[in-house]
C-alpha cells in the first residue's frame, strides 16, 4: 500500500459489490488440504482398483469422484449459510440423527445380518456417518444454552446426550463410529470449559466399564462386544500371532507400508494391494495402498495435508464469532483428528482395527458427504468470523 | 481497495485458548507419532517388510522330475515314464476327526495283520507237529488245520469309517470332487483315509489321469476345491506289463518315519518326494530318482497362479537309467517255460519260480515268479482289493518274489552239498559205495526211497546219477557224528544266509542243526511249564511253537536229502551251483548291471564283489560234477529224458528234487548249469505243487536252456523219473 491512497475510515464499510452470500470467503489452504485428499484418494483408487470389477476399471475412481463433487457442493452451500441458525435446530437435528441410526439398527435386525446403511441405489446411505455432524451440531447447541452453569450437572447431561447414539451404533454393531461418536462428545465438552476434574472422572468410569465389558460381562455371560471385535481390538497388540486371524489383515497391512520403502513400489509391482494380500485396501486401508505404492514420500504428503486440515479447523475455532461456532469447530476438528489418527494408526499398527474410515481417503459416499458438511460448516464459520470481524471493523489475522 | 483501520483482536478468552493449545499439543504429538512410525517402518526397516512381500506372493512349486528309465542288458525297455495329471488332497487341509478315523483305521489294520501272522506261525507249528508224529491226520486235526490255513492266508476285513456327520463342509467337497472326477464320495473318503493310514502327512491320490478339460477347470477354481492339489505326476509304466514284475518294486512319497532316519539313503530328501521303497527302484533308487525342478510362481492372497507373473524354473533333471543284467528274451522264455511247467503239473500246481544266472559273476540273466501280475497296478496306489488280489494266499500272493522271498525245503537239489560235507569229513571215500536197497532204518524210523526204488551197490556217482535217498541217508546219519560239519558246509555255499541280492527283501532260509533246534526246544518247555500246558498237545503248540523235541540224527539224515526243517530260496541253489559251476566262487546275485544317461552312454558299471571263495577239491568236485552230468545225460540219469536230444556242446549238468511239503503236493525242483566257455549259465527252477522234479522243473529249465544256446526248443519234455 502506498501513502497516496486515502484512508477510510473504520466505521465506513465498503460498499457492497456483490450480494452477500457471494462475499463470504472459502478458508483457502483448508479447501487446499480437502482437495488434496480427494486427489490422493482418487489416484489410489485409480490405480489399486483397475482390476476390481471387470470391465470397468474406473468403477471405483468415479464413484468416489462423484461423491467428492456433490460433497464439494454441499460444502459451498453450507459455507453460504450461517451456522448460528443450527442452534434453534438442535432438538430436531437430534431427533434427525436418532431416529435415523435406529431405524437402520432396526433394519439390520429385521434382515438378521449386521446392517448399517440403507441402500439408496446410487449409494449405500450410512447414517452413523451423517450423525457424527448432527451429533456435534446437536451438543453444541445444548451446551451454549447451559454455558453458563459448567457444573456436573451439565457434563453428565452432555455425556447422556453423547451415549445414547453411541450405543445404537455400536448395537448394529459399529464400533468405529461409536469411538468418533464419543470423542466428538468428550472434545465439545472440553472446548466448552468442563472441569478437568470431569473428564478425569469420565476416564475412571471408562476404565471399569472397559473391564466390565472385557473381563466381567464374558464371565457372566453378557455378550457386549462380539467376539471378532474384541478379537481386532486386542490383535494390534500381537500382530503377527496367526496370519489366518484378525492379526493377519494388521500384518498384512504393515507389510504393505514397510515394502514402500522411501518412494514406493509403483502402481505396477504393489504386491501387496494387487493381490489382494492387503483386505478392505479401497476403504479402512487405503492408507497402506498409499504406503505401499508411493512410498514415505506419499505417506508423508498426505498426513501433512491431514495436518493442515487439522491446523485449519483449530484455526477456525479461534476465530468463530460465538461459543456455538466454537463448539462445532472443536467437535469438527477433534472428530477428523480422532478419525484418522485411528485409521492411520491401524495402518501402521499402532491402534486397534476399529473399520474407522479416513476420512476424504477412503472410499465411501456417506463418509465423503459427511467430511464436506463437516468442512462446510467449518467454512461457514469461518466465513462469519471474517464478516463479523469486517463489520466490526475488526481485522483477523490470516495466518 | 479501501484500506481498513487495523484495530486490535478482541483476544479470546484464556481458559479458550488453552484448551485450544492443548487440543493442537496433542495433535501436533499425534502426528509426531505417525511420522516417526512411518519412518521406522518405511525408512528403517522398509528392506525386511520387502522381502515380506515377495514371500507372500511368491510360492515355491515343485516340479517332480521324471524317474530314470530301467532298460535290459541290450537295451530294451523294462520301466518308462509318463506324464500324467492327478488330484490330490492335501492332508493338512482335513479336519481333525477324519484325521483321527484314519489313525484308528491303522491301528484296527495293523492289530488285524499281527493276528494273521499269529495265525500264520500257529499253522506252520502245527503242521509240523502233524509231519513229526508220524501218525495220520485225524478228521479232526485236518479241520483245525484248513481252519489256521484260512486265517493265516487273509487278515479279518477292517471297515472304513465312514465321514463323520459334523463334517459338512468335507461332505460337500467330496460331492463337487466326486462330480467332476466321477467317483462316488465314499470311495473318496475310502480313499483319504487309506491313504492317511497309509503316510499321515502326505498327499492323498484321489484320482491319476484326470481328464486335461477337468485338470483345467480345477485348476483353475481353487477356490471351489480347497485342500486339493492339482498337478502333473509322473505316472511308471510297464511296457511288457507282467514281464518281471515282482523285481521292480513300488514308488512312493517319503515316509516321516524314513526323513527322520538316520539312514543315510534318506538323507537330504524333501518332504513329499516320491522314492523307490522296494524292489530295484529302492535299492538304485539315488540314480533313478533324478532332480527335482522348482517354479516360483506368484500367487494371490486366495492362493490362486498369476499366470502372468511367473518368476523363474528350475527345470528338473531326469534320473539316470538303469541297465540290468536281465535278458529280455530269456527273461520271456523263462516265464512261458515256467507258466507251461505250473500248467502241466498233475497236482494242481499254481506257483513256482526260477532264476537264470551268470556261474561267473553272479549276474542273474532272468528271474521270474508265478503268478504274477501286470506291473502297472505300481503306476497308481493301490485300492483295498487290489491289494488284497496282490497279496493274499488264496490269489497266490502275486507279489511275492518266489525266487527270493520264499523259502522250501530243496529235496534232492541239496545231495551235491551233503557229498562235498561227507567227502571233506573223511565219512566217505569218491569211490566209496554203498549197498542201497531201497530201505534205510534209524532206531524206530524207516525211511525208503522214493516208490520204494532200490539201486544196489552203488558209489557217489551213481547215487547223484539215480538220485539214490538211501545213499545220502547213510551219510546224513555218518556226518552226524562229525558235529555240524554238514551245516557248516552248507552255510559255506550260502544256505541259510542271505546272497546279498540289490533287491530289497530276500528270505536268508534255514539251515537246521542243533544248536537251533535245541534251543528253540528248550524255549518251548520253558513256555510249556510256565503256561502251565502239557507238552505235546495243540494248546502248547499254540503258546509255544512246533518244536517239540530237540536235535536228534534223524534231523542230520532228513538233511542230507534236502528235507526236514531246511529251508532255502530258489536263489540260494543258483548260488551254491554257480560254486560247482565255477570251481568254488560264491558269487553275489545281481540285477544291476550299469548306470546310463538318458542316451545309453554308460556312467557307472555296477559291480557285486564274490563273497567269497570256498575250497572244493578237484577229485570231489570231478566226482560230484560227473555225477550231475550223468544225471542229464547219461541212461539212467533223472533228467536225461528230459534232455534227450539235447545238443552234445552245451553239456548239462543237473540234478532233480522233489520236496516233501506236507500235507501239500511234492514241490518239483530242478537245478543245472552249463559250463560253455562264453555263455555259462545257472538254472534252477521250482514249481509249488509240481509233483517230482522230472515232471515239471526240469522240463522247464530245458526250454530256459534251449533259449539261451539258440538250441529251438518248443515242446515241453517231461521227464518220466521219480525219485525225489
Amino acid at each position: 500500500m502506498t501513502a497516496t491512497q486515502p484512508i477510510h475510515p473504520a466505521s465506513e464499510p465498503p460498499p457492497p459489490l456483490v450480494p452477500r452470500e457471494w462475499r463470504l470467503r472459502l478458508d483457502p489452504l483448508l479447501l487446499l488440504a480437502s482437495l488434496g485428499l480427494v486427489a490422493a484418494s482418487l489416484i489410489t483408487l485409480r490405480s489399486s482398483t483397475q482390476n476390481d470389477v471387470p470391465g470397468d476399471p474406473m468403477y471405483f475412481v468415479k464413484r468416489q469422484a462423484v461423491y467428492a463433487v456433490v460433497g464439494l457442493v454441499l460444502m459451498y452451500g453450507v459455507s453460504r449459510l450461517d451456522y448460528s441458525r443450527l442452534r434453534e435446530l438442535r432438538y430436531p437435528l437430534y431427533g434427525v440423527l436418532l431416529v435415523t441410526i435406529i431405524g437402520v439398527t432396526a433394519l439390520g435386525a429385521a434382515t438378521r445380518g449386521a446392517r448399517s446403511w440403507i441402500e439408496l441405489g446410487f449409494f449405500n446411505y450410512q447414517p452413523s456417518e451423517l450423525g457424527k455432524v448432527l451429533l456435534v451440531v446437536a451438543l453444541a447447541g445444548f451446551l451454549v444454552e447451559r454455558m453458563r452453569e459448567m457444573g456436573r450437572q451439565t457434563t453428565a447431561r452432555v455425556m447422556l446426550l453423547g451415549l445414547l447414539p453411541t450405543m445404537i451404533v455400536m448395537a448394529q454393531p459399529d464400533l468405529g463410529s461409536a469411538t468418533v461418536y464419543i470423542a466428538g462428545t468428550l472434545a465439545i465438552l472440553f472446548v466448552a470449559g468442563a472441569p478437568l476434574r470431569h473428564f478425569a472422572a469420565l476416564g475412571a468410569l471408562f476404565a471399569l466399564s472397559i473391564t466390565f465389558v472385557l473381563v466381567a460381562a464374558p464371565k457372566l455371560g453378557v455378550e457386549v462386544l462380539k467376539p471378532y471385535q474384541v478379537d481386532r481390538l486386542t490383535a494390534f497388540l500381537h500382530p503377527s500371532s496367526d496370519p489366518a486371524d484378525a492379526g493377519y489383515q494388521q500384518a498384512q497391512a504393515l507389510t504393505a507400508i514397510g515394502s514402500g520403502e522411501k518412494t514406493g513400489r509403483g502402481p505396477e509391482n504393489a504386491t501387496q494391494t494387487d493381490l489382494g494380500f492387503l483386505p478392505e485396501a479401497r476403504t479402512d486401508f487405503i492408507y497402506a495402498v498409499i504406503g505401499e505404492t508411493w512410498g514415505f514420500v506419499g505417506c508423508a504428503l498426505v498426513l501433512s495435508l491431514y495436518a493442515l486440515l487439522i491446523w485449519r479447523a483449530l484455526h477456525i475455532l479461534t476465530i468463530a464469532k460465538n461459543l456455538f461456532g466454537a463448539l462445532i469447530a472443536g467437535g469438527v476438528a477433534v472428530m477428523l483428528l480422532f478419525q484418522l489418527f485411528v485409521n492411520i494408526g491401524m495402518n501402521v499398527g499402532i491402534m486397534p482395527i476399529t473399520g474407522v474410515t479416513a476420512p476424504l481417503l477412503s472410499f465411501g459416499g456417506s463418509s465423503m458427504l459427511s467430511t464436506f458438511l463437516a468442512l462446510g460448516l467449518l467454512h461457514s464459520i469461518n466465513a462469519q468470523a471474517r464478516e463479523t470481524a469486517e463489520r466490526k471493523g475488526r481485522a483477523t489475522v490470516f495466518q | 481497495m479501501p484500506q481498513r483501520v487495523e484495530e486490535r483482536i478482541r483476544p479470546i478468552t484464556p481458559q479458550l485458548a488453552w484448551r485450544v493449545a492443548v487440543l493442537g499439543g496433542i495433535a501436533f504429538v499425534l502426528f509426531g507419532i505417525v511420522f516417526f512410525r512411518l519412518w521406522y517402518l518405511q525408512v528403517l526397516s522398509g528392506q525386511d517388510y520387502v522381502s515380506r512381500a515377495s514371500e507372500n506372493r511368491v510360492r515355491k512349486e515343485r516340479i517332480e522330475a521324471p524317474r530314470g528309465n530301467i532298460v535290459d542288458r541290450h537295451g530294451e525297455t523294462l520301466v518308462q515314464t509318463k506324464r500324467a495329471k492327478v488330484v490330490q488332497i492335501r492332508p493338512s487341509s482335513l479336519p481333525e476327526s477324519v484325521r483321527e478315523q484314519a489313525e484308528a483305521y491303522r491301528k484296527e489294520l495293523a492289530a488285524a495283520e499281527a493276528d494273521r501272522l499269529k495265525a500264520a506261525d500257529r499253522y506252520e507249528a502245527y503242521v509240523r507237529q502233524l509231519r513229526d508224529d508220524g501218525k495220520r491226520d485225524t478228521r479232526e486235526q485236518k479241520r483245525t488245520a484248513r481252519q489256521l490255513r484260512r486265517h493265516a492266508r487273509q487278515a479279518r476285513r477292517v471297515p472304513i469309517p465312514e465321514l463323520p456327520e459334523s463334517e459338512a463342509e468335507l461332505g460337500r467337497l467330496y460331492r463337487r470332487l466326486g462330480d467332476k472326477l466321477n467317483i462316488r464320495p465314499s470311495t473318496i473318503h475310502e480313499r483319504v483315509i487309506r491313504g492317511l493310514a497309509d503316510a499321515p502327512y502326505s498327499n492323498v491320490t484321489i484320482r491319476t489321469d484326470v481328464d486335461p478339460a477337468v485338470f483345467n477347470y480345477m485348476r483353475e477354481r481353487p477356490e471351489y476345491f480347497p485342500g486339493v492339489e492339482v498337478t502333473n505326476r509322473y505316472l511308471r509304466q510297464y511296457p511288457h506289463s507282467k514281464l518281471a514284475a515282482q523285481l521292480f518294486g513300488t514308488i512312493s512319497e517319503i515316509t516321516e518315519e524314513q526323513r527322520k532316519s538316520d539312514d543315510e539313503r534318506f538323507e537330504g530328501i524333501p518332504q513329499g518326494t516320491r522314492i523307490g521303497q522296494s524292489g530295484l527302484e529302492a535299492t538304485y533308487d539315488k540314480y533313478l530318482r533324478g532332480v527335482d525342478g522348482y517354479s516360483r510362481v506368484v500367487v494371490d492372497a486366495f492362493g490362486r497362479r498369476d499366470e502372468k507373473r511367473e518368476l523363474s524354473v528350475t527345470e528338473p533333471k531326469q534320473g539316470q537309467r538303469l541297465k540290468l543284467t536281465l535278458d529280455y528274451d530269456l527273461q520271456r522264455a523263462g516265464d512261458r517255460a515256467l507258466a507251461q511247467a505250473i500248467q502241466a503239473s498233475v497236482h494242481g500246481a499254481k506257483a513256482g519260480a526260477y532264476v537264470a544266472m551268470d556261474p561267473r559273476n553272479g549276474a542273474i540273466l532272468a528271474m521270474g515268479s508265478q503268478p504274477g501280475f501286470d506291473a502297472s497296478v505300481f503306476a497308481r496306489p493301490f485300492s483295498q482289493s487290489t491289494y488284497e488280489n496282490l497279496t493274499s494266499e488264496e490269489k497266490g500272493a502275486p507279489l511275492l518274489n518266489r525266487a527270493t522271498e520264499s523259502a522250501y525245503p530243496i529235496g534232492s537239489v541239496f545231495k551235491p552239498f551233503t557229498a562235498l560235507a561227507a567227502l571233506e569229513a573223511g565219512v566217505l571215500k569218491v569211490n566209496q559205495t554203498i549197498n542201497d536197497d531201497g530201505k534205510y532204518e534209524l532206531g524206530p524210523q524207516k525211511y525208503q526211497n522214493a516208490k520204494g526204488a532200490a539201486y544196489g551197490t552203488i558209489d557217489l556217482r551213481k547215487a547223484m546219477t539215480v538220485s539214490s535217498d538211501v545213499f545220502f541217508y547213510h551219510l546224513g546219519e555218518w556226518l552226524n557224528a562229525e558235529g555240524p560239519k554238514l551245516q557248516r558246509v552248507a552255510k559255506r555255499f550260502g544256505f541259510g544266509r542271505k546272497t546279498g541280492i540289490d533287491l530289497t527283501s530276500e528270505r536268508a532260509g534255514l539251515v537246521p542243526d542243533r544248536k537251533w533246534r535245541d534251543g528253540a526246544y528248550e524255549r518251548y518247555q520253558e513256555c510249556v511249564e510256565k503256561a502251565g500246558l502239557t507238552p505235546g498237545t495243540t494248546a502248547a503248540l499254540y503258546e509255544c511253537g512246533g518244536v517239540e523235541r530237540g536235535w536228534s540224527t534223524g534231523d542230520n539224515v532228513n538233511l542230507a536229502v534236502g528235507q526236514g526243517d531246511l529251508q532255502a530260496t530258489p536263489l540260494q541253489v543258483a548260488v551254491a551251483y554257480s560254486a560247482l559251476a565255477n570251481g568254488g566262487t560264491i558269487v553275489t546275485p545281481h540285477l544291476g548291471k550299469a548306470i546310463e544317461d538318458g542316451n545309453g552312454i554308460p556312467l557307472q558299471q555296477l559291480r557285486a564283489k564274490p563273497k567269497r571263495k570256498v575250497k572244493i577239491p578237484e577229485a570231489h568236485r570231478d566226482a560230484i560234477l560227473d555225477g550231475l552230468r550223468a544225471a542229464a545225460n547219461d541212461e539212467g540219469g533223472t533228467s536225461s529224458d528230459v534232455f534227450a536230444g539235447w545238443p552234445k556242446e552245451h553239456t548239462v549238468y543237473g540234478k532233480t528234487g522233489t520236496a516233501e511239503r506236507q500235507p501239500n503236493p511234492d514241490q518239483s525242483w530242478y537245478a543245472c548249469f552249463v559250463k560253455d566257455g562264453g555263455r555259462p549259465i545257472v538254472v534252477v527252477v521250482t514249481v509249488e505243487r509240481g509233483g517230482f522234479g522230472a515232471e515239471t522243473a526240469a522240463p522247464a529249465a530245458r526250454l530256459i536252456l534251449s533259449e539261451w544256446f539258440d538250441v529251438g526248443d518248443t515242446e515241453f519234455i517231461q521227464g518220466s523219473d521219480q525219485s525225489n
